[in-house]
């Protein structure tokens, strides 16, 4: 596999994203209260076969973004306020927030496909295993009910779930969290959709089950040539499964570079904040560094190179620098940055970038190809890999 | 499954007795006590000895001089399907036949007279043998019980006499309170007295004066007197039923049920009783009153669920629109009239032919001359002519509409609120990432999923409505179990009552195991096992 991506990579054949989120901004009706910009400029892009994940506190619009995708954001009280989501299904690039409510069913669940943080209460607790994947099979694919039974256990089988067979007749009740975390991932995955939206998958599951999750998403991810969101707040998550990270604070991508380069160097103050945060093994300490110790210092935000020219890292809290060139528009006191090759970085449009205009974030990094790194890949060695054992 | 059928049935039955029990206390406590309509029926246009003669007549018939515990396990052993002792019989007429009950003891005999020696034990009598012939046994029996009802009313009116020739006695020596606050004798207040004949009279009574003593003396021969009759009666009474119980125990009539172990316990048909106030057995009653009931609330319940869950639905795929609003406010306004008002306001606007509209009619189910009818709708001659079925529906249809109206709020608003609480669920999220339609996530996911509050508002409706028409049956006068039931309260008829009573408690039971049934169909997470 990695061989065969290799090759198309060296046969100079252009990659293109499958996907790519364009300056989105969505907002939310507050009774009456000022609107709620939850996603505020926001540009991504993901390409086959590669693990873009986004990582980001609580409400800094990370599913937001991911839900914008499939059009589910609630619509009132949210609304699309600028920017497109290009979705390259068949070659061409279409618009996602611009299609229809019946051409958006056709691309949800059959191209891009979903799975949710809470698998306790994500499947329907009234009907069995087997009408939920049957639904979304039936749904896209046309087939008869025997082939599409096929189908769900092929795909069941495929998450490693024991006995599908018997197992699709059980209700979501009778499974434990993990095994419905398989189960929606086997209905997402039974129609083969090119993108996996799988917003914080780990997070209701045991550190145990999280791996195996992860595992088993990165064995699909490798064997369906599957590009994968993955949404979440775990740097252990990321630094395993990711290719290339996207940083999100208060609506806003504040840093973005592949995964080596984000964990060797990070640039923006809170993403400094994040990885400082952790607690580190084998280090005795009374309180653990908080994220706001190291954004309160300002001395953090004058390491950015072409600080010495102004360059400030964008940072909600702070009042804007002095020599402020905001552009016209919305979002136009921030500007996300190239400061080098491939690592972007969200700046306070200040006087010395006031002109500049970075190419949007498009990494086609992805580490399976990389031969150097391929092996530097953190395995879950602590536990067994048998998906089939949960 | 099963099993917790079973365990939920057997549950059933002190659960009713416990209802029962209840009611029976609450008729007994009540101002008159269990037998009132009896004894006020006793009373009528009598007077003085007659009038008590009669009254103590229909206490002993009904059994109500016992004391209510007693009169409660009595009507227990009748209604209940399990019957201990020697099995019923039934007459050709259908009537269920008993043993005979045994005499009441002669007041105070004991105590005040000095010797029993003078009755006729029980069971002094030879045995009986019948014959072969059906119709001879039932001469025979009908014989022997009407003299035995003869001498036993012989004996109820000389009793009746001894005790007032008692109070009389007592009130002569000046004892206070003789009589009760009832008109019925104080025994207690003669306890320790003796009657000897031809005695002193007592010195209290000599001191009041010649008058006094004269008084005593003629009050004590009447005693006597009294006494004598009583023992005469009572020994012609106890032969007459000892005769009456040989027949009975010879078998005259074939025997009611199912014998479990033969002369000790049996299954047999509840017992209902006859209605006091209507002279018919309460079974009957029913069976022509209950028919009514049903089709009101067999028309009413679905129209209630045929309009109130869609509009809930809409209402809540359509939270805040004018829609959701509307209908909101309409159910709300329409529970808040009251049933009495606006039946009556119907009557008076829509059906009364000279002030209103006269498009339906005033009461009842039927037009009087409807049972010369044909059934369905005809045309003869070219005349239109409605015919029984649509007579009855045009009478039915200002009732149901009664029956109805303010049921629409509570379903409506309690499937608003269980589909609102579901869209927001994490499945319904679920089920639009899987490119499920808008309008199949309501039905399938979302309204599947609010059946709950549906199946626990119908285990609260049905029952409530079969006895809650109460009042719609009294306005309209439809002859259902609602006026039965208000018509047993008023005459306070204990059967009847008691036999609504058990059957409104059990169709109530029955709705919430229903509920417990339905839940478990409707939820796979509900297991009874």
């Amino acid at each position: 596999m990695a061989e065969a991506a290799a090759k198309s990579a060296t046969n100079g054949e252009p990659a293109k994203p499958i996907m790519r989120v364009d300056d989105l901004a969505v907002s939310f009706d507050n009774g009456r209260g000022p609107r709620i910009q939850a996603v505020d400029g926001v540009r991504m892009s993901v390409y086959p076969r590669q693990t873009l994940a986004v990582v980001g506190e609580s409400g800094c619009g990370k599913s937001v973004t991911a839900m914008s995708s499939m059009q589910l954001v609630p619509m009132p009280p949210g609304h699309f306020d600028r920017g497109r989501i290009l979705w390259r299904g068949s070659g061409t690039e279409i618009d996602l927030l611009s299609l229809n409510d019946r051409q958006m069913r056709d691309i949800r669940g059959n191209d891009i496909a979903m799975i949710f943080q809470e698998p306790m209460t994500s499947l329907n607790p009234v009907y069995t295993i087997g009408d939920q994947i049957l639904e979304a099979i039936l749904l896209h694919q046309n087939v008869t009910a025997s082939e599409a039974t096929e189908i769900a256990v092929e795909s069941m089988n495929d998450v490693g779930i024991p006995d599908p067979k018997a197992r699709l007749r059980a209700y979501p009740h009778q499974f434990s969290g993990g095994m419905r975390q398989r189960v929606m991932i086997a209905m997402a995955l039974a129609c083969q959709p090119k993108l996996l939206l799988a917003d914080e998958p780990t997070t209701a599951l045991d550190v145990t089950i999280q791996a195996q999750i992860l595992e088993l998403l990165r064995e699909l991810q490798q064997t369906r040539s599957m590009a994968v969101m993955l949404i979440t707040h775990n740097l252990g998550v990321v630094a395993e499964n990711a290719d290339v990270v996207c940083v999100m604070y208060a609506g806003r991508v504040v840093e973005y570079a592949n995964v080596f380069e984000l964990f060797s160097n990070p640039m923006h103050p809170y993403t400094r904040g994040l990885f400082a945060s952790i607690p580190k093994m084998l280090t005795r300490r009374d309180r653990l560094v908080t994220i706001t110790e190291v954004t309160d210092d300002p001395k953090q935000f004058e390491k950015l190179p072409g600080a010495s020219e102004g360059v400030r890292p964008w940072w909600p809290w702070h009042t804007p620098p002095k020599d402020m060139a905001a552009a016209d528009g919305p979002a136009g006191d921030y500007y996300l940055q190239e400061v080098s090759p491939g690592h972007w970085v969200g700046v306070w449009r200040t006087a010395a970038v006031h002109d500049h205009e970075s190419r949007a974030p498009d990494l086609t990094y992805r580490i399976a190809d990389d031969p150097a790194k391929v092996s530097l890949r953190p395995k879950a060695q602590h536990v067994e890999t048998t998906v089939t054992g949960a | 499954m099963a099993a917790y059928l079973i365990r939920r049935l057997l549950l059933m039955i002190p659960t009713l007795i416990g209802i029962t029990f209840l009611v029976f206390m609450l008729i007994a406590l009540s101002p008159g006590g269990i037998g009132a309509a009896q004894r006020f029926a006793g009373g009528s246009g009598q007077s003085g000895v007659d009038a008590r003669a009669q009254q103590a007549y229909l206490e002993d018939r009904y059994g109500l001089d016992d004391p209510a515990v007693v009169q409660y396990v009595r009507w227990l052993g009748r209604i209940s399907p399990l019957k201990f002792g020697t099995r019923d019989q039934r007459d050709p007429a259908g009537t269920i036949i008993r043993s005979p009950k045994p005499l009441k003891p002669i007041a105070m005999l004991g105590e005040l007279w000095g010797t029993e020696d003078d009755l006729t034990a029980p069971g002094e009598v030879e045995p009986e043998t019948l014959s072969d012939d059906s119709a001879v046994n039932n001469a025979t029996y009908r014989k022997a019980s009407g003299a035995y009802l003869l001498a036993r009313l012989d004996y109820i009116a000389a009793q009746t006499n001894l005790r007032l020739a008692l109070s009389t006695w007592g009130t002569a020596q000046g004892i206070r309170g003789v009589l009760n606050n009832k008109s019925k004798l104080n025994e207690s207040k003669l306890r320790g007295l003796h009657i000897v004949e031809d005695g002193p009279v007592p010195q209290a009574v000599q001191d009041k004066g010649l008058d006094a003593a004269s008084t005593y003396r003629d009050a004590q021969e009447a005693v006597i007197q009294a006494y004598e009759r009583a023992i005469t009666s009572y020994n012609t009474a106890q032969v007459q039923r000892d005769h009456l119980a040989n027949v009975y125990a010879a078998k005259p009539y074939p025997q009611v049920g199912w014998s479990i172990i033969p002369g000790v316990l049996s299954l047999g048909p509840p017992d209902f009783g006859t209605s006091s106030s209507r002279s018919q057995p309460v079974l009957a009653l029913i069976k022509t009153a209950l028919p009514v009931t049903v089709l009101l609330n067999l028309i009413a319940i679905p129209i209630i669920y045929l309009i109130a869950i869609p509009s809930g639905i809409l209402a809540a795929t359509r939270a805040g629109t004018w829609f959701d609003v509307a209908s909101g406010a309409m159910y709300v306004a329409l529970w808040s009239i009251p049933v009495v008002w606006a039946g009556t306001l119907m009557i008076g606007f829509v059906a009364n032919e000279r002030s209103g509209l006269g498009w339906f009619y005033v009461a009842g189910l039927n037009s009087p001359e409807a049972d010369g009818f044909a059934y369905l709708p005809s045309w003869p001659n070219g005349d239109f002519h409605r015919g029984f079925m649509l007579d009855t529906l045009l009478h039915l249809c200002l009732p149901v509409s009664c029956l109805v109206y303010a049921g629409f709020a509570v379903l409506s608003k309690q499937t608003r609120a269980a589909m609102l609480d579901n869209f927001s669920a994490d499945y319904v999220r679920t089920a639009k990432a899987k490119g499920v339609a808008d309008r199949v996530v309501v039905m399938r996911h979302v309204f599947r999923n609010s059946l709950l509050p549906v199946i626990t508002i119908f285990a609260a409706v049905f029952p409530a409505m079969l006895a809650g028409s109460v009042v719609v049956e009294k306005i309209f006068t439809i002859p259902g179990m609602g006026k039965l039931v208000l018509d047993a309260i008023n005459l306070r008829d204990r059967e009847l009552l008691l036999a609504n009573t058990l059957m409104i408690a059990g169709v109530n039971l029955l709705a919430l195991l229903l509920a417990d049934i339905l839940y478990a169909l409707a939820d796979p997470r509900v297991t009874y096992d």
